[in-house]
């Protein structure tokens, strides 16, 4: 009987699968290199909050317990302590996650979208198309875009498709002007002209040939503007017009919280915790996929 | 130089009026009567009809954007339906100083505080006291303005209840502004360290600096006079840019310390429904925003020729 340390594949296949495997793994390792893992942890969990949140919290969010209010953190019952109203704070965050999530993503996908439009049409056809536009995105950007922020959800009435609205349609901007900056480098290429020299529609080069080069730079974007569409919806939430109550956001979790700050540490202190986590993590994915996807690599 | 500022100043005009018509729509963007939002629940019909035809919200749209126009350019912004019906310029102007006085300590602070840190960590690369201030830095860009509000009344005014946490400078003197400022401030302060760290750590590498170390200049006058200048200029713009957004971040800091200025005029007429107010806070504060933006190109296009040129 041999003595190898090592467990020999039995036959030809298995050996290929054994490559197979190592490959792969070696594939992932080189994908995630230095990828901040807390952040992308925390991401993750809260993408599952977000998900089944109604599976992991232990209580209901909205159920009030007047006998119950401002219990501070205890292990055995309610882990992050209770509210004013006696709701379980910890399944609050829970079901806020979701808020915060669902509204971050959604959002960050419509200012995205817009932008992205924007930029392509103003980079591809330039002359006048391009100052046009160009000056349109600076007249949004020089909105106060909470204040105006404030006004629209104000005038539409609070829910979450408003709120999503509101901030998709005064954040696209950033992408606006980065994407346009991009997109002009990219029709001075050779492949570019090329195309156009063929005969290629414009849109057909906005499309095909420039469109998937500037992936890279628009994952980048928008991760780092999910913080901020984050912070945009606590903010709001926090002065009274973001989503509808009951709805818990961890923003107008804050706001409930300002009473209360003679009597509770916990109450204005933990939502808040969350809040600059999920942004942290936000911004550290996006630092480590800028560096990650350095323009003199491929494109994802 | 001069023809210079006059395109920039004609831009801001065009984004200013662009402005004035999206805010004009803003407040038409429900779709029903205007109006009707400003009035109780219990206003009558007749009430209805009467507000709607001092108003003019019953003649034709370009008719009522050409009122508001005149009106604008006779600088006459309306009048509000609360605060004893006076002209929205008034309220707004009353304001200013106290949300100037706000941002600008805001703005000192960072700079200080945050330039200091920056050229520190800079000049000693990857230390103990850089890697603390980076972790710092990403967590203070992570918090939101108003819990790092929250987060200062808990400690300075609940615990060891060393500052008052509500009303303006007139009220509580010099020591009311500490908190807000650094609330405001404090955001800031993590941005403008990155951008010092990085840019000095730049320059510091650059031939220009190793030209001045072999002559024998001594490490700390290399940092401060020479790294140090170089490296302000990115700040600087950072500094002018970040003002605009400081105005929006005021709006959330001047609710929880309850600061008089023009941000918690729009949160207080939003929830009065009074929108001739909201409408005019939103009007001056982008048209204060326009400023800032043209004096920062011509600022940029003053210290580098080349802007101009192109």
């Amino acid at each position: 009987m041999s003595n190898d340390a090592v467990i020999e594949p039995a036959s030809q296949e298995a050996a290929a699968d054994k490559n197979k495997i190592l490959r792969m793994l070696d594939t992932l390792r080189n994908v995630f290199r230095g990828a901040p893992i807390f952040s992308l942890v925390f991401l993750t969990i809260a993408l599952i909050c977000a998900l089944f949140a109604p599976l992991i919290a232990p209580y209901s969010p909205i159920e009030t317990n007047p006998t119950n209010i401002l219990k501070a953190p205890d292990l055995t019952n309610h882990l992050l302590g209770t509210d004013n109203q006696g709701r379980d704070i910890l399944s609050r965050l829970i079901h806020g996650a979701q808020t915060s999530v669902m509204i971050g993503v959604l959002s960050v996908l419509l200012a995205a979208t817009v932008g992205t439009v924007i930029g392509l049409v103003s980079g591809v056809f330039r002359g006048w198309v391009d100052r046009i536009l160009m000056r349109f995105t600076d007249g949004f950007l020089a909105l106060p875009y909470l204040m105006v922020a404030l006004t629209a959800v104000s005038l539409l009435g609070s829910s979450v498709i408003n709120v999503i609205l509101v901030i998709g349609l005064l954040r696209w901007m950033g992408f606006a002007r980065v994407l346009r900056g991009e997109v002009l480098k990219l029709v001075e290429m050779d492949f570019v002209r090329l195309a156009m020299a063929a005969g290629a529609s414009k849109t057909r080069i906005m499309i095909t040939h420039i469109f998937p080069n500037i992936t890279n730079t628009l994952l980048v974007l928008a991760t780092l503007e999910l913080g901020l569409a984050v912070i945009v919806e606590a903010s709001l939430s926090f002065l009274g017009l973001g989503v509808p109550r009951p709805m818990p956001s961890w923003g107008s979790m804050l706001k409930d919280s300002q009473l209360y700050i003679y009597l509770t540490w916990w109450f204005p202190v933990i939502p808040g915790i969350a809040i600059t986590l999920l942004v942290m993590s936000a911004n550290l994915t996006g630092d480590w996929l800028r560096d990650r996807l350095d323009p003199t690599r491929r494109q994802l | 130089m001069g023809r210079y500022i006059l395109k920039r100043l004609l831009e801001g005009i065009i984004t200013l009026w662009l402005i004035t018509l999206a805010v004009f729509f803003v407040l038409r963007l429900g779709g029903g009567n205007p109006v009707e939002y400003m009035l109780p629940p219990e206003a009558t019909q007749a009430d209805v009809i009467a507000l709607t035809k001092a108003y003019g919200f019953d003649k034709p749209l370009i008719h009522q954007y050409y009122v508001f126009n005149k009106k604008l350019l006779q600088g006459d912004l309306g009048t509000a339906l609360a605060w004893d019906k006076r002209p929205t310029l008034e309220l707004v102007w009353e304001r200013v100083p106290a949300t100037l006085q706000l941002t600008t300590a805001s703005m000192v602070v960072a700079v200080i505080i945050g330039v200091t840190i920056g050229a520190i960590s800079a000049s000693r690369p990857d230390s103990m006291f850089d890697r603390v201030g980076k972790v710092a830095a990403i967590i203070g860009q992570s918090m939101p303005v108003f819990w790092v509000g929250l987060l200062l009344i808990l400690i300075f005014s609940v615990y060891l209840n060393w500052l008052p946490s509500a009303g303006g400078i007139e009220r509580l003197g010099w020591q009311g502004i500490i908190m807000p400022a650094a609330s405001l401030g404090f955001f800031l302060i993590a941005s403008h360290m990155r951008i010092v760290r990085s840019t000095m750590i730049e320059v510091l590498e650059s031939d220009y600096i190793k030209l001045v170390r072999s002559k024998g200049l001594p490490s700390r006058m290399v940092i401060w006079k020479h790294a140090f200048k170089n490296a302000s200029i990115p700040v600087f713009t950072l500094f002018f840019v970040n003002f605009a957004a400081l105005v929006s971040g005021a709006v959330v800091t001047e609710t929880i310390f309850a600061w008089p200025g023009i941000g918690r005029l729009l949160v207080d007429s939003l929830i009065l429904r009074d929108y001739p107010t909201t409408q005019a806070v939103i009007l001056f504060a982008s048209a204060f925003i326009v400023f800032i933006n043209i004096l920062v190109d011509v600022m940029y296009a003053w210290l580098d020729p080349r802007i101009r040129v192109s």
